[in-house]
């Protein structure tokens, strides 16, 4: 414990990190800027705020805390199970058709018909058949990015030089230890970046789940949230500033497990 | 003594297959030392891999004191070309991969073959950050640290400029008379062949056969590059090398 409080009082007078610190603030402001102007134009063509600016909206989400909070964390659970599910799915096994050819032969024409559909498509005749609850919401959501992943890391695995596999092979390693020494490290930049993309995705196929079908208020969420006030602005505004507030939680998570299981992609390159 | 008996290697099977290696027949004695020659893509590489137990030859086998050999293991160590480090492995991990995942019990530890190439220093870095000379030395660590009884290497100095590539082959020299591990070395550098090789095999153009076998008895000094006997072996692997081009 003290050895990490260390290492963030050395962070925090680390310049390159505070200077990092700064410009995300600065990133921040200039995106609440350009939201005020755009809702300033609105109200100048239309006659009409639709769009509320960036203080309102805080406002809005500051008084319903409590309510915005609880729906943030159902929607929350849901994607962060969804991309679980996804990725302990979706990338061992891309990896394994990506390796291994003959089993590629077999999988990856049902993949590629199977991939290109919009699963969540499907979804109205998921709640028909397991009903509305979160397991069938979570599920879609996990179906969908489970190809976007698959798709990804079997693509990753193709890349991977061969001179690394003859590296450990010759090294006396096992089928399954080229996996754990050689496949999953190799990839495991590449398949962080999808699950980059997999969060943006994610959070647009659970707005879908989350919105499709049924208003059963009780279910929560940010989706119904969003949708049952989308003609009091201000109210909806609350709610996707919230869902971009966890969408950049996540994409702060994926960053730090980066730095940390990637540590070798950021050392200086050969220091003279 | 490791032999090769009349060994073939094929890529692919039926009417496309490629021969790459055809009938070549060798024996290397206990601490002996063979250098592989030959034009590029000629098959040097299939042939050091059927050595190694990476590839099945399509015909013959080779043979350690009199046993079938079955891959590498701890009597067995490759190096290859590029060193073959893992850029997600510290210099300490890529030493001790092969005592990692070694069967046979570790003769020596990935911390002592470091300090015997002089790069305990480096041992927490990556390979990113080191230079080429450096990266190739620990791929030299991580095969001398299971002790092997034969050393197998694939053109383990190409792309190193004249400097570098003459002192790590000093130190092959050093650790090969220190260690007395048999060496198969394939090189496409004459002078590399001479000084290393107690006897080189000249291999023809793809599928390799062997051309011309050259003794070289004088070489195991590290001032042998100046004297005659380098000389003459490097015109007449010269030489050899030019026959039927
Ligand atoms: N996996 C493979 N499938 C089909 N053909 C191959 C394969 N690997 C090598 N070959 C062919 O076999 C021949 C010998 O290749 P090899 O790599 O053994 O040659 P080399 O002498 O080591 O070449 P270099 O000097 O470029 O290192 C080449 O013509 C190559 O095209
Ligand atoms: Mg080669």
């Amino acid at each position: 414990m003290r050895r990490v409080l260390v290492s963030i009082g050395a962070k925090l007078r680390d310049r390159s990190f505070r200077g990092r610190i700064m410009m995300y603030a600065a990133s921040v402001g200039i995106l609440l800027l350009a939201w005020e102007i755009a809702s300033l134009s609105i109200e100048a063509i239309k006659g009409r705020a639709f769009l509320p600016n960036p203080v309102r909206a805080i406002a809005e989400m500051v008084r319903l805390g409590p309510l915005l909070f609880k729906n943030f964390w159902i929607s929350a659970w849901r994607l962060v199970m969804a991309i679980l599910i996804a990725f302990f799915t979706g990338y061992p096994l891309g990896l394994l058709i990506g390796h291994e050819r003959r089993l590629d032969q077999l999988i990856s024409p049902m993949i590629y018909i199977l991939y290109p559909i919009p699963q969540v498509a499907f979804i109205l005749l998921l709640f028909l058949i397991f009903g509305i609850g979160s397991p069938v919401k979570v599920t879609i959501v996990a179906i969908a990015l489970f190809f976007q992943l698959l798709v990804s890391a079997r693509g990753a695995a193709k890349q991977i030089e061969e001179e690394y596999v003859t590296s450990v092979l010759s090294a006396g390693a096992s089928r399954w230890q080229v996996y754990w020494h050689v496949i999953l490290p190799a990839t495991l930049p590449s398949i962080l970046t999808s699950l980059r993309v997999s969060v943006g995705l994610g959070m647009a196929f659970l707005y879908i789940a989350e919105t499709t079908g049924s208003f059963d208020p009780r279910r929560g969420g940010l989706g119904p949230f969003i949708k049952n006030n989308m003609y009091s602005g201000t109210q909806a505004f609350a709610g996707i500033l919230a869902m971009a507030i966890l969408g950049l939680a996540l994409y702060i998570v994926i960053e730090l497990i980066e730095r940390f299981a990637c540590r070798w992609k950021y050392v200086p390159r050969r220091p003279s | 003594m490791i032999e090769l008996h009349d060994i073939v290697v094929e890529y692919g099977n039926g009417a496309r297959a490629v021969r790459a290696v055809d009938g070549v027949s060798l024996k290397v004695p206990p601490g002996g030392s063979l250098a592989l020659i030959g034009p590029s893509g000629c098959g040097k590489t299939s042939l050091l891999y059927a050595i190694a137990g990476l590839l099945k030859p399509a015909v013959g086998e080779v043979t350690l004191e009199g046993k079938p050999l079955s891959g590498v293991g701890s009597r067995v160590a490759l190096i290859l070309q590029n060193a073959g480090l893992l850029p997600w492995k510290t210099v300490w991990q890529n030493a001790n991969l092969s005592l990692l995942l070694a069967k046979e019990y570790p003769k020596k530890t990935a911390t002592a073959a470091l300090e015997e190439m002089g790069l305990l220093e480096v041992k927490d870095r990556y390979p990113t950050e080191l230079s080429e000379g450096m990266k190739r030395r620990v791929g030299i660590a991580r095969a001398l640290a299971t002790s092997p009884t034969v050393m197998l290497m694939d053109e383990p100095l190409a792309s190193l400029d004249t400097l570098t590539k003459e002192r790590i082959q000093d130190l092959f020299l050093t650790l090969w008379r220190k260690h007395r591990f048999s060496l198969i070395l394939v090189t496409h550098d004459i002078e590399e062949a001479a000084f290393l090789g107690e006897r080189i095999a000249v291999l023809s153009d793809r599928p390799a056969r062997i051309k011309a076998v050259v003794d070289n008895p004088g070489m195991g000094e590290l001032d042998y590059r100046g004297q005659e006997g380098f000389i003459a072996t490097v015109s007449r692997l010269r030489s050899a090398l030019e026959v039927g081009r």
